[in-house]
C-alpha cells in the first residue's frame, strides 16, 4: 500500500494529463480543467506545509534556547503579524497585510538583491582573470556587450551596439538554443520516468 | 507614502546595507523580519486564494466534490508525523504525477520541436549556418557519455568557444540587472526619502 | 608594497564605496542619453500598435519584489501603452511571493491615473498555486482555475470577463517576468494554445529569450532597464528606466575598469613571480 498506491496515483494523474493533451473532446477538456483546479488546490496545501515547517523549526529553536534564538522570535512575530493580517483583513490594498508587503517586505527583498551589484563589482576586480584564451574570450565578449548596451559605447564606436546585438542574436542564440534543447530532452525523460514510476525520489523516505 | 512609512522602509534598507561593512545584529534583525514577513505573506495568500476562494466559497456554493481535493491536500500535513508520514505520499504523488504529465508534452512539444525546427529552417543565410553550427557544437559539448577526443573533441572545443561567448554576453547582461536593482534602491533613499535631488 | 601587491590586496570595501558613489553622483547630474532602439523592442511596440483599439490583452506579473526596479518601470510602460490604446487588461500572477500584490498596486495606480475603472477596463485575477496547472487549465477555461478575482469578487460579475474565458479571447499576452515561469508561458500558452506572446524581462533572463524570438515563439522583448528605456522613448514617456541609464552607463564603465585593473594586477604579479 505504501509503495504501489502513490505510484498508481502518479501514473494515473500523469497519463490523464498526457491523454488530455491530445484529446479534442469537450468532455475531456472540461474534466481536464476541473482536474487541474484540484491539482492547484492540493499544491496550495504543500506551500502551507512549508510555512508550518518554518514555524515549527523556529519554535523549536526558541524552546531549546539554541544559538541566536532571539532572532527566531523576531521571525515568528513577523510571520504571525503578516498571517493574522492576511487572514483577518484580507490581502487587498489598504490592509495591514498589503501595507507590510509594499512598505517593508518588498523593499527589503529588493535591497537584498541589490547588494549583488557590489559583489559582482568585487568579483569583477578580484576573480575575473584572463588566464586562458577561453577566459579572455568570455571577458572580451562581456566588455563588448556591456559597452554596446550603454550610449558611451556608441560614442566610442558607432557599430558597437550592432556588434553587441549580433553577439546576442547569433552565437548567444545558438548556445541558448542548444541548452534549451538539451535541458528539455532531459526534463521530458525525467518527467516520463516519474509518470512510469521509475523515478521515486520525490516520495522521500518513510 | 507618508514620511514616517518611508523612514521605516529606509531604516530597514540601511540595516540590510550595513552587511556590506560587516555582519552585525542590526542586519540579522532585519533579515529575520524579512524572512518572517515572507513566510507570513505566503500563508496569508494561500489562506485567501486556496482555502477561501478555491474551496470554502465554492463548497458552500454547491460544488460539494471539492471536498475531495481538500481532503487530499490535508493529507500533506500528515507528513509532520514521522510515524504516518507515508500517507502524505499520495498527495505528493498526485501533484508530482500531474506536473510530470504536463511537463512531458511541454518539454517536447513546447520547447524541443519548435527550437529544432527553427534551427534547421534558418540555414539559408550565413548567420543561420552559424546558429546551426553553434547549436550542434553546444549539444556535443554537453554530451559526456563519450570521451571528448578526436573529431568529437574538436567539435566540443568549438562548442566551448561558442559557450564562452554566450556566457560573456550573459555576464554583461547580469551586471546591468544587478546594477538596476541598486539604482532603484538608491533612488528611493536619495530622491524619495531624503529629497536631496529631484 | 609593489603596485601589483597593492592591486591584488585592495580591500573590497573600497570597491563597494566606488560603486555606491557611481550610483549616487548621476542623480545630481540628471543627464539622459539618446536611446538606440533595438529590433526586439521595436517589434514588441509595433505588435501592440497593430492590435485593434479596445482589444483585450493579458499582462501577467510573473515578478518577485526583488526585481522591481527593473520590472516595475517596464510593467508601467506596458500598462500605459495598453490604456493609451483603450485596451482592456486581464492580469494575474503565478508568483506567490508577491506577484499579485505588485500587479494590484501597479494596475490600480496606472488605472486611476488614466481614468480607468476596475472590472471594466482591467481585472486582477490574482494568484493560484502551481503554475503548470494554472497555465494549462486556463487554456481550457479561465473559470476552471479562477472563479474569483484577487479580491474574491466572482469573475462572472466583472463586465470585462463576460466574453473572456480562455487564451482565444485574448489578443496578445504581454508578460512581465523575472523567472522561468515565462518559459512555460511560451511553451504551454504559446505553443499548445497558440497565443501571441511578448515579454518584458530582467536583463538576466534576456539572453535566453533571444532563442525564443529567433524561433518565432515570442514576437518581441524588452531586456532589463535598457529595454524599458527604449520602450519609454517609443512611447514618448521617459520615466524611471530612462532616468536610471545615466548611472547604468557609469557603473558599466567602472566594472570594465575593475576587470582591466584586476587583470593588470594579476599579470604584474605573475611577471614578478617568474624566476629571473
Amino acid at each position: 500500500m505504501r509503495g504501489p498506491l502513490p505510484l498508481a496515483v502518479a501514473f494515473l494523474a500523469g497519463m490523464f494529463m498526457i491523454v488530455s493533451f491530445f484529446s479534442p473532446h469537450p468532455a475531456v477538456e472540461k474534466a481536464s480543467g476541473d482536474f487541474l483546479n484540484w491539482v492547484s488546490i492540493v499544491s496550495g496545501f504543500s506551500i502551507l506545509l512549508g510555512v508550518v515547517s518554518i514555524a515549527q523549526n523556529n519554535l523549536a529553536k526558541v524552546k531549546r534556547r539554541q544559538k541566536e534564538w532571539p532572532y527566531a522570535v523576531v521571525l515568528l512575530v513577523a510571520l504571525a503579524v503578516m498571517l493574522a493580517g492576511g487572514v483577518l483583513e484580507g490581502t487587498d490594498s489598504g490592509t495591514v497585510y498589503d501595507a507590510l508587503f509594499q512598505n517593508v517586505q518588498a523593499p527589503m527583498m529588493t535591497t537584498m538583491f541589490s547588494m549583488l551589484a557590489f559583489f559582482i563589482a568585487s568579483a569583477a576586480y578580484r576573480a575575473f582573470r584572463a588566464r586562458t584564451l577561453q577566459a579572455t574570450l568570455l571577458l572580451g565578449t562581456a566588455v563588448i556587450v556591456m559597452l554596446g548596451r550603454i550610449p558611451v559605447g556608441q560614442a566610442i564606436y558607432d557599430g558597437l551596439p550592432d556588434l553587441a546585438n549580433w553577439i546576442m542574436a547569433v552565437p548567444n542564440t545558438a548556445v541558448q538554443r542548444g541548452i534549451i534543447i538539451g535541458a528539455a530532452l532531459g526534463g521530458a525523460a525525467t518527467a516520463l520516468r516519474i509518470v512510469l514510476g521509475l523515478e521515486r525520489t520525490y516520495m522521500g523516505r518513510g | 507614502m507618508s514620511f514616517l512609512v518611508m523612514t521605516i522602509t529606509a531604516l530597514f534598507t540601511l540595516a540590510l546595507y550595513s552587511f556590506l561593512y560587516k555582519d552585525n545584529p542590526v542586519y540579522r534583525f532585519a533579515e529575520h523580519v524579512f524572512a518572517g514577513l515572507s513566510a507570513g505573506y505566503y500563508a496569508g495568500l494561500i489562506f485567501q486564494t486556496v482555502l477561501v476562494q478555491q474551496l470554502w466559497v465554492p463548497l458552500w456554493g454547491g460544488q460539494a466534490w471539492l471536498i475531495l481535493p481538500a481532503l487530499l491536500g490535508s493529507l500533506m500535513f500528515v507528513r509532520l508525523s514521522p510515524k504516518h508520514a507515508w500517507v502524505s505520499r499520495v498527495a505528493i504523488a498526485f501533484v508530482i504525477g500531474a506536473n510530470s504529465g504536463i511537463l512531458v508534452m511541454q518539454q517536447l512539444h513546447g520547447l524541443v520541436l519548435p527550437q529544432v525546427a527553427k534551427t534547421f529552417v534558418s540555414m539559408a543565410s550565413v548567420q543561420g549556418v552559424l546558429i546551426v553550427v553553434g547549436v550542434v557544437c553546444t549539444l556535443i559539448y554537453f554530451y559526456f557519455s563519450k570521451p571528448h577526443t578526436g573529431v568529437l573533441g574538436g567539435v566540443a572545443t568549438l562548442g566551448i568557444w561558442f559557450i564562452m561567448i554566450s556566457f560573456g554576453a550573459h555576464f554583461g547582461y547580469t551586471v546591468m540587472a544587478r546594477v538596476s536593482l541598486l539604482i532603484g534602491r538608491v533612488q528611493f533613499l536619495v530622491i524619495d526619502w531624503l529629497h536631496l535631488t529631484s | 608594497m609593489s603596485l601589483a601587491k597593492r592591486l591584488e590586496s585592495l580591500d573590497r570595501r573600497w570597491i563597494f564605496l566606488l560603486i555606491g558613489l557611481s550610483v549616487v553622483l548621476p542623480m545630481f547630474l540628471p543627464i539622459t542619453f539618446p536611446e538606440r532602439i533595438t529590433s526586439q523592442t521595436q517589434a514588441l511596440y509595433d505588435t501592440m500598435e497593430s492590435l485593434p483599439e479596445g482589444s483585450v490583452i493579458m499582462v501577467p506579473f510573473e515578478v518577485w519584489p526583488s526585481t522591481l526596479p527593473e520590472t516595475e518601470p517596464i510593467a508601467r510602460a506596458a500598462v500605459r501603452h495598453a490604456f493609451r490604446r483603450q485596451m482592456k487588461i486581464v492580469s494575474l500572477s503565478n508568483v506567490g511571493g508577491g506577484g499579485p500584490s505588485i500587479a494590484d498596486r501597479v494596475l490600480r495606480e496606472e488605472g486611476n491615473a488614466a481614468g480607468k475603472v476596475y472590472g471594466i477596463d482591467y481585472v486582477n485575477l490574482g494568484y493560484r498555486a502551481n503554475y503548470l496547472a494554472v497555465l494549462s487549465g486556463m487554456g481550457t477555461s479561465i473559470r476552471s482555475i479562477y472563479q474569483t478575482d484577487y479580491s474574491g469578487t466572482p469573475v462572472d460579475s466583472l463586465p470585462l470577463m463576460r466574453n473572456v474565458d480562455s487564451y482565444k479571447d485574448v489578443a496578445f499576452i504581454f508578460a512581465i517576468a523575472d523567472n522561468a515561469t515565462l518559459d512555460y508561458w511560451v511553451s504551454i500558452v504559446g505553443e499548445r494554445f497558440g497565443a501571441k506572446i511578448g515579454a518584458g524581462v530582467t536583463a538576466v533572463m534576456a539572453p535566453k529569450m533571444f532563442a525564443y524570438i529567433d524561433a518565432g515563439q515570442m514576437v518581441g522583448l524588452l531586456g532589463g532597464m535598457k529595454g524599458g528605456a527604449e520602450y519609454e522613448k517609443l512611447l514618448g514617456l521617459p520615466d524611471q528606466s530612462t532616468r536610471g541609464m545615466g548611472a547604468q552607463s557609469l557603473i558599466h564603465l567602472l566594472i570594465i575598469a575593475f576587470i582591466v585593473l584586476g587583470n593588470v594586477g594579476f599579470f604584474l604579479s605573475r611577471r614578478n613571480a617568474r624566476p629571473a
